[in-house]
């Protein structure tokens, strides 16, 4: 590898160093260098297709790295089992919810702590309900949600990993607001304890409130990355990557 | 609830109803009802066996009477004259064998898609039929004999507590404990089930030997309560297919839908054959079964009597989508 690890007190809780993953003659990571810091939440914006779900696949072990090294709480992760990392803390939701459509909502939760943080388990399962608004439907089938509850749900599953990295992939895309809000009071909870994020997000209203930093990924690759004040007044990049003239 | 607190003692009170009921049946009924209830006890724990990997897991086992079969077959061949091991001891060893066939056969077929498993199955439970046809320790085609043990209530009292324990294992591990939460999430997807932390490919394992290992113990007893066996009778497709059917009409993936889907079937069959004395009628009988649960019962008898707030999907979709490969590909 020709990047060098960055030393361990000073590092990211994500590290990635040109990432490569092509499928068939797709490009979908063509040299991905990023990091996250530890307690940051760090938003992944980019036109459809640039490659922000593969980087979440290939960071989260469903996928495996062409190349390229892909450090999480420091320790090189590229091509582990999913099971492996998410057994180390990080947690992701999945675009396309994922829910375990036969169980209720809170066996949803319960199962998403089965393997690891058990001890409370039951517990937290109430608070997250809370939190999440989803008591009155705590005991019905997963599949029986709204398209909101099942964003929710989705969410609550990764609350219940009390992981240090969190993915989420649109969580609050196609949300009535309602339900956005109650997912950003939930991410403001979870940061005051210290949890990482790293968001892909098409609403800017949303990458504005929560990101403290963008990347902006095109075509596989990251072109940029700042506090959102830069990058919006970067009219060349909104209009190239957002398609959005300011 | 209060209403679900009352619903939960009078499902107590029924279970305890039916045990004791069961465990007074000996001396409710004539030996003919006996065999048909010992019968009965045994589909319903085969059936039970099947649920464990085909609706929890979500795996469908088309070759399941191959665990009945070794069981039976460890049974015979230990209880003769070679070996003159005693009936209970003989068990755990075709318990042991069981395992270790599941674990070759179950390593690498686990981790393919459902489809693929399922015929793979189905072909381990054909090649161990005709290896026990060919080869002279399971004595052929002719079968082979065991020790006549003649007394009916040691033969019901022995399936009355496989099948007692069979279900009380069941509830424990699938319904009130962590290793059931991970077999269910990774039935109904498991990318998002590995990303929750569990190892699927183990769970899948684990669940499947299980399964098969109780299926030996009911064809170890079966084995000694027939006194004689062949390869058809114990390795025999049509074991299979029942248990599938069984499953499927009592509710797929539930606690009590084996139960009331094997005594039923188990007693259509037994009455079709004291009026008709043969048995294409009673396949007829299986053909509607599974018609009527998938047209119109996806939840099978058993979800008749669930609470159910929502009536979208049900496990037989979700199974039935991953066998057919219309689901969770493994991309998100
Ligand atoms: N498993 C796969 N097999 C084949 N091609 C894939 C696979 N996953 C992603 N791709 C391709 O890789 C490219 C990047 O896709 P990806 O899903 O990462 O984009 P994205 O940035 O998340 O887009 P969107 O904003 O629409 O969600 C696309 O061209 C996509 O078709
Ligand atoms: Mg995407």
């Amino acid at each position: 590898m020709t990047a060098q690890a960055p030393a361990p007190g000073d590092q990211p809780i994500l590290f990635v160093r040109d990432v490569h993953k092509h499928f068939g003659g797709i490009q979908a990571a063509a040299g991905v260098d990023l990091e996250v810091g530890r307690g940051e939440i760090a938003g992944l914006i980019g036109p459809n297709g640039s490659g922000k779900s593969t980087l979440f696949n290939l960071v989260a072990g469903m996928e495996t790295p062409d190349r390229g090294q892909i450090l999480f709480d420091g320790h090189e992760i590229g091509g582990k089992k999913a099971y492996t990392i998410a057994r180390l803390g990080l947690a992701r939701t999945f675009q396309i919810p994922a829910l375990f459509e036969n169980m209720t909502v809170s066996g949803n939760l319960l199962a998403a702590a089965a393997e690891g943080h058990w001890h409370g388990a039951q517990q937290r399962a109430d608070e997250t309900l809370a939190l999440l608004h989803l008591e009155p439907v705590a005991n019905n089938r997963a599949s029986d949600l709204s398209g909101g509850q099942q964003k929710l749900l989705e969410f609550g599953r990764v609350i219940m990993r009390q992981a240090s990295l969190i993915l989420l992939d649109e969580v609050t895309a196609g949300v009535h607001p309602n339900i956005r809000k109650i997912i950003l009071e939930a991410i403001a909870r979870l940061r005051e304890q210290g949890t990482s994020f790293f968001v892909i997000e098409h609403d800017m209203e949303m990458v504005r409130n929560v990101c403290d930093r963008i990347i902006v990924m095109d075509s596989g690759r990251v072109v940029t990355s700042g506090a959102f004040e830069d990058i919006v007044q970067n009219s060349e990049v909104m209009q190239t990557y957002l398609g959005r003239p300011q | 609830m209060a209403q679900t607190m009352k619903n939960r003692w009078a499902g107590l009170l029924l279970l305890v109803g039916i045990l004791v009921v069961l465990a007074l049946l000996p001396v409710l009924v004539n030996n003919y009802w006996l065999r048909v209830a010992t019968g009965a006890l045994m589909w319903a724990g085969l059936a039970c066996s099947w649920n464990m990997l085909g609706g929890y897991a979500g795996y469908i086992n088309f070759g399941h009477s191959a665990f009945f079969g070794i069981g039976a077959y460890a049974t015979a061949i230990l209880m003769g004259a070679d070996f003159a091991v005693p009936f209970l001891a003989t068990i755990p060893i075709g318990m042991i064998v069981t395992a270790l066939f599941a674990v070759v056969i179950g390593a690498p077929t686990l981790r393919l898609r459902g489809a693929y498993f399922a015929i793979a199955t189905w072909a381990f439970a054909e090649v161990l039929m005709q290896f026990a046809t060919v080869v002279d320790f399971t004595g052929g085609t002719g079968g082979i004999g065991l020790p006549p043990f003649l007394n009916e209530r040691f033969f019901y009292f022995a399936m009355f507590a496989a099948a007692v324990l069979t279900y009380f294992l069941t509830w424990l591990l699938f319904e009130r404990s962590r290793f059931g939460l991970k077999v269910k999430a990774l039935r109904d997807h498991e990318p998002a089930a590995e990303a929750m932390g569990i190892n699927t490919s183990l769970v899948k394992l684990q669940t499947f030997v299980l399964s098969a290992v109780v299926a030996s113990v009911f064809g170890s007893i079966f084995a000694y309560w027939v006194t004689f066996i062949n390869p058809k009778s114990v390795f025999g497709g049509d074991i299979t297919d029942q248990m599938v059917v069984m499953v499927l009409l009592g509710g797929l993936g539930s606690l009590w839908g084996p139960a009331i889907g094997g005594v039923a079937l188990f007693f259509v069959n037994r009455l079709i054959w004291m009026y008709y004395g043969d048995t294409a009628f009673y396949i007829a009988i299986l053909g509607a079964a599974i018609i009527l649960v998938v047209l119109f019962l996806p939840n099978g008898i058993a979800g008749l009597f669930a609470r159910r707030s929502g009536k979208s999907g049900s496990v037989l979709d979700t199974v039935l989508g991953r066998l057919l490969g219309s689901r969770q590909g493994g991309r998100s």
